[in-house]
């Protein structure tokens, strides 16, 4: 008997569907994965069954009953709790204070007696240990999220929906947590819990309801699947690359990484990575969002600084040199974050172009602007990327205005010029319409067609199929496989992102 | 010289100064650690006491009643602090803008209808509230005076200090008005509405920064003058601190403000030489001493001053 | 497009509302609006005195306004422009009264400047180091700086001929020279004029101003693309409170020549609004500022003819703030998180 019932949920945003005619049954004492890539659309299935967004069409049913959540106070009151991957807790107070915040009380006072009296019984009962008068400032990322579930229980909710719980956890304190689902489940509480992670998949799920661009795609009992077919209906199809790769040379290595790490807290952000890039190879790195791509991307390109380990570069040791110094030996990065990280959004493309050089000759001089040299640099960008700018204003059209993908020219324009030997692509096509998309992978193929290197960091599975000469798959901050071009395959790939290592395939 | 300080006289007159001192400064702390706490910073404070103080002595004046006069300077503290409110909250603008706008605005305001009002006559002084003196306590040697031989109002603030107190350490809703200041988003999510208890709490900032105001002229002076706040409100702002956050610590910052200008003027009452700016500038110093000290484990709001939009991160 | 149209009509609302409200307000003190216009704009046009004394009261308004264009451009909001006009003030004097002729000027000017920019540095480095509220803290410095000036005038500037709190009268040759006596037009607006076209170039042609600018608009990526923040922070505090002491120092060596106590007519808080009026624009900052100095100057007719308050400009200048802030009404535009 299903505690929760979602028909036919439809949700558009500005006529994109985000979620089309999506079905979706749990039941009590169940634990419902819900599994897709990036943008399948299970966060703002989510958000719906919470009352953050309001669907198009499609009905819910919430014990039989036909209802209708405009707030997340709404879904609270009727039994159903959240805990989003960014927690909502205020650092300064208790846990006591946060569990009992904005609840109605007997009285004006505060009973803590009572309140933590019932915060003991719950945490006790399902292994859920706190210590109710701690600061959530000085707990661990771990505590806090035992802190956000103790809130959903103590406001008597039926399901619990978990966002990626596990990525903030390390190992040991993922297995205490599933040991808190399963006495949840065996209380009869239902759960649904979103993730991508395979293994957790199949310890912790009774079914999994699979996501992919949008629509549901299957229901599978997990006891009678497996993580070969649960990543096949994730990503779907068998993907080719339609770019011929011209066989290169052995050229030597461009890029080196040795046992690299950045620690936060007790967490790894980059745990242990050792790659190499080689002069005129395309090295993808595929996996799910929020892995450590980023956090690999920024500490090559200098944004970050390393816990441990060493980067060389061309033979050199770049440890020290900060982000110009590395984009004067060579080292260019397109971030996935245009409007943050990559462009000034209020300034013109002609400044934009400037940001890496302009204390450079001939630009300016002892700090003096030289016109000539910078319009040139913005009318050669303008022409060769025929990058579209708005109406009569040309190279001082404000970035803000331009499309996404004429942006991601300004970007590439700057970033990918005669001296870039290494090119960190981070999401380069993310957002971008076919025409751009094109450009943007022609490009970096040109990189490496003459020999020199670029690092692809992509969600997108048949970008990096397309494109690499070889993939490395990351998982929880680390490489969790490396794949020569012909020996890969979406299955593997899908697998490894997935967090089923190499040796266990 | 010396003989002439360390008397009881000097002392038992100090105290008393300095409570009366403090009154004023205590009322506008109190209504901004309540803005504050919710998140609001409310620099134009310093506004709601001046709009306070004038529309208390227009009050009193035309009614011939005190209670009157307290009532208009409420309300002129309620009025100054909602358009800050609206402009803060409704609009999500910039709130140092919005204050130094309101303190322009009111400044120019109070004197421009404080010349028409008196149309080139000087004031008739108002006769003011007068002291209430508790028997026996007031007796207490040195101290007794200060704390017990006072108005009405000083009295409400040894009750609206421990209300206060209580309100945010044992009260759901007072947990409630603080989860706002510190992480909105999460109050709105355990359904606590932000913005409404935002206002409510501009109203309270508006009501005990316009008694504060109104004190200057209903129990100090019994008269308005061009701009008699002279930077109050900038000195509670900075007793906000001090006080980090709590109405007990805001209180004994004010005693501290209070008691510096108590000394200059006792001190030079027996005629030290010692310019009264020196220790009319302590307060800002020792804030400044005591910010350097809280760092790392500050007791700001943390979101003090960053509007809140529902739907944005 | 729409978004110029827009703004030209969000212009015309608030300067309509504002000549309304100027109106009532004329009524109110019981004078004939049309005569009282007359005389506002008589004591702007209707001579010289009138015209240069409206120069004369934009010149500290420029300075300080510019200082806080500079800082609001990498974010820095320095609300501190009065406590730095002070020690600039105060320390320019000091050079006065002891350095005579040209280089005293010209030391005054450095002493000032530097003084002013320390002052802003104190709350650029609470801010950069600590992580404190540059906002609280040059609130402080102000009441500080106002307090320094005032033991000063008591105690080692004092003049030792008179009882009064303040300075002797600085030697005639370190005064700034006036530029059409007999109105008291003098280089300093030349000086601030200067400041406004070095600050523009500074900000449109130069690397340093190009940092300012990134950091000012996206902090992130100004630190992705090796940019430092903290160093273009302390940069514009630095220049932001060199300017507002600049303000100081014209202040006492051209119109008082002497230093004492409340001379700053609160300009140090009024620049925030003149920055904000000119979208932090150098250029802009003049127009507010002689906008703001003629306003004063009429309202001082007004108030001398009529007996109309001269209050009635922080009125209208508060409102005009107000106003902008509130433009959301007029246009209804979705808020965005600055």
């Amino acid at each position: 008997m299903a505690i929760l019932e979602m028909k036919h949920i439809s949700k558009a945003f500005s006529g994109v569907y985000a979620n089309e005619d999506i079905d979706l049954a749990v039941e009590k004492g169940e634990i419902h994965a819900l599994l897709g890539e990036n943008g399948a659309g299970k966060t703002t299935l989510m958000n719906i069954l919470f009352g953050i967004y309001t669907a198009d069409t499609g009905e819910i049913y919430w014990k039989d009953k036909k209802v209708r959540f405009v707030s997340p106070k709404d879904a609270i009151d009727q039994g159903i709790g959240m805990v989003h991957q960014h927690f909502s807790l205020v650092q300064k107070m208790t846990v006591l204070q946060n569990i009992i915040l904005g609840l109605k009380q007997d009285g004006i006072f505060i009973s803590k007696m009572e309140a933590r009296a019932r915060i003991v019984e719950l945490a006790d009962k399902y292994g859920l240990k706190v210590r109710p008068d701690a600061r959530i400032r000085d707990l661990s990322v771990g505590e806090q999220q035992r802190v956000e579930i103790l809130k959903a229980l103590y406001r008597d909710v039926d399901l619990l929906i978990l966002d990626e719980p596990t990525g903030v956890l390390t190992p040991k304190e993922t297995q205490d947590f599933f040991g808190v689902l399963r006495k949840l489940k065996n209380e009869g509480y239902a759960i649904i819990i979103i993730t991508h992670r395979m293994s957790e998949i199949m310890e912790i799920s009774d079914r999994v309801t699979i996501l992919r661009d949008g629509k549901k795609i299957k229901e599978l009992v997990t006891a009678e699947t497996n993580p070969k077919e649960l990543s096949m209906y994730m990503i779907g199809r068998e993907l080719k690359g339609d770019f011929e790769i011209k066989e290169q040379p052995d050229n030597g290595v461009a890029l080196e990484l040795k046992e690299i790490c950045i620690k936060k807290g007790e967490k790894a952000l980059l745990d242990h990575i050792s790659l190499t890039v080689k002069k005129g190879e395309i090295l993808g790195i595929a996996g799910v969002d929020g892995n450590g791509q980023t956090e690999l991307a920024e500490v090559i390109s200098g944004i970050r600084k390393s816990t441990s380990g060493t980067i060389h570069f061309l033979g050199e040791d770049i440890d020290r040199l900060n982000v110009k110094q590395r984009f004067e030996k060579g080292i260019s990065y397109i971030s996935d974050d245009r409007h943050a990280d990559g462009l000034v959004i209020d300034m013109s493309l002609k400044d934009n172009m400037l940001l890496k050089n302009y204390d450079k000759e001939p630009f300016s001089k002892k700090g003096v602007f030289n016109k000539k040299p910078i319009e040139e640099q913005a009318r050669q960008a303008i022409e060769k990327f025929q990058i579209k700018t708005t109406g009569t204003t040309g190279m001082e059209s404000i970035t803000k205005l331009l499309s996404g993908g004429n942006q991601q020219k300004i970007i590439i324009a700057r970033e990918v010029n005669d001296e870039a030997k290494l090119v960190i692509a981070n999401q380069p096509t993310r957002g971008l319409d076919i025409g751009a998309t094109e450009f943007v992978r022609q490009t970096l193929m040109d990189v490496r067609n003459s020999d020199r290197s670029v690092l692809l960091i992509s969600a997108d599975l048949e970008e990096i199929l397309a494109l690499s000469d070889r993939i490395a798959v990351m998982f929880g901050g680390s490489i969790a496989g490396i794949l020569e071009r012909k020996d890969a395959n979406v299955q593997k790939i899908g697998l490894l992102m997935g967090g089923v290592t190499k040796e266990d395939m | 010289m010396l003989e002439q300080i360390l008397t009881i006289s000097f002392f038992t007159a100090f105290f008393s100064a300095m409570v009366r001192m403090a009154v004023p400064l205590l009322y506008a702390g109190l209504g901004e650690v309540f803005a504050e706490k919710a998140g609001i910073l409310n620099i134009g404070m310093e506004g709601v006491m001046l709009s306070g103080a004038f529309f208390s002595f227009v009050g009193a004046m035309f009614s011939g009643n005190l209670w009157v006069g307290l009532l208009f300077g409420i309300l002129g503290g309620v009025i100054v602090s909602m358009i800050h409110a609206f402009l803060s909250i409704h609009l999500a603008q910039n709130q140092s803008v919005i204050g130094l706008a309101i303190n322009t605005f009111v400044l120019g305001i109070t004197s421009f209808f404080a010349k028409i009002i008196k149309e080139g006559q000087s004031y008739q002084q108002l006769k003011t509230f007068s002291t209430i003196k508790i028997p026996v306590l007031s007796d207490i040697p040195l101290i007794g005076n200060a704390l017990f031989n006072q108005d009405i109002f000083t009295y409400l603030l040894y009750i609206l200090v421990i209300l206060m107190t209580v309100f945010y350490a044992k009260t759901a809703l007072g947990l409630s008005f603080e989860a706002i200041g510190e992480h909105p988003r999460a109050a709105d999510a355990a359904g606590i509405p932000v913005h409404k208890y935002q206002y409510i709490a501009m109203l309270v900032n508006g009501i005990l920064g316009g008694i504060g105001g109104a004190y200057l002229v209903l129990v100090q002076l019994g008269v308005f003058s061009e701009n008699m706040t002279s930077g109050r409100g900038y000195i509670a702002l900075a007793a906000v601190i001090l006080g980090r956050y709590t109405p007990v610590g805001t209180a004994g910052a004010a005693l501290i403000f209070g008691g510096a200008n108590a000394l200059q003027i006792r001190l030079q009452a027996v005629g030290v030489p010692l310019p009264a700016q020196a220790l009319a500038m302590l307060p800002y110093i020792i804030t400044l001493i005591a910010l350097l000290g809280s760092i790392g484990r500050s007791n700001e709001p943390e979101s003090l001053s960053k509007p809140y939009i529902r739907g944005s991160r | 497009m729409t978004d110029k149209k827009e703004k030209v009509i969000q212009g015309l609302v608030i300067a309509l509302i504002t000549i309304a409200v100027g109106t009532v307000l004329i009524m109110m003190s019981n004078a004939n609006p049309a005569e009282a216009y007359a005389n506002f704009f008589k004591g702007i046009f209707g001579n010289l005195n009138g015209f240069c004394e409206v120069f004369v009261k934009a010149t500290p308004l420029i300075f300080t306004g510019l200082g806080c264009a500079v800082a609001f451009r990498t974010g820095f909001f320095n609300i501190g422009a009065e406590g730095q006009f002070y020690v600039g003030a105060l320390t320019a004097s000091m050079v006065a009264l002891n350095i005579q002729g040209a280089a005293g000027i010209v030391l005054a000017l450095a002493a000032g400047f530097l003084a002013g920019g320390v002052w802003a540095l104190i709350a650029a480095v609470f801010k950069a180091k600590l992580g404190i509220s540059e906002i609280i803290v040059t609130i402080m410095l102000n009441y500080i700086a106002i307090n320094l000036v005032g033991i000063a005038v008591r105690t080692f500037l004092m003049d030792p001929a008179g009882s009064v709190p303040q300075s002797a009268k600085f030697d005639s040759s370190v005064w700034l020279p006036q530029l059409l006596p007999p109105t008291r037009l003098h280089a300093g607006f030349i000086l601030a004029l200067v400041s406004v076209a070095v600050v523009w170039f500074l900000l449109e042609k130069t690397t340093v101003g190009y940092e300012i600018k990134v950091v000012g608009f996206n902090k992130r990526a100004a630190a992705c693309n090796g940019i430092s923040v903290m160093k273009n922070i302390v940069i514009s505090a630095f220049l932001s409170g060199g300017l507002a002491g600049m303000a100081g120092v014209v202040e006492v060596l051209a119109i008082q020549k002497k230093l004492l106590e409340g001379i700053s007519s609160n300009c140090g808080y009024t620049a925030v609004l003149i920055a904000l009026m000119a979208g932090n624009h150098p250029v802009g900052v003049i127009v507010a500022s002689v906008a703001m100095a003629a306003m004063q100057v009429g309202a001082n007719t007004m108030q001398r003819q009529l007996g109309v308050p001269s209050a009635i400009v922080d009125i209208l200048i508060g409102l005009v703030v107000l106003l902008i802030l509130a433009k959301g009404l007029i246009r209804r535009k979705k808020v965005k998180n600055a």
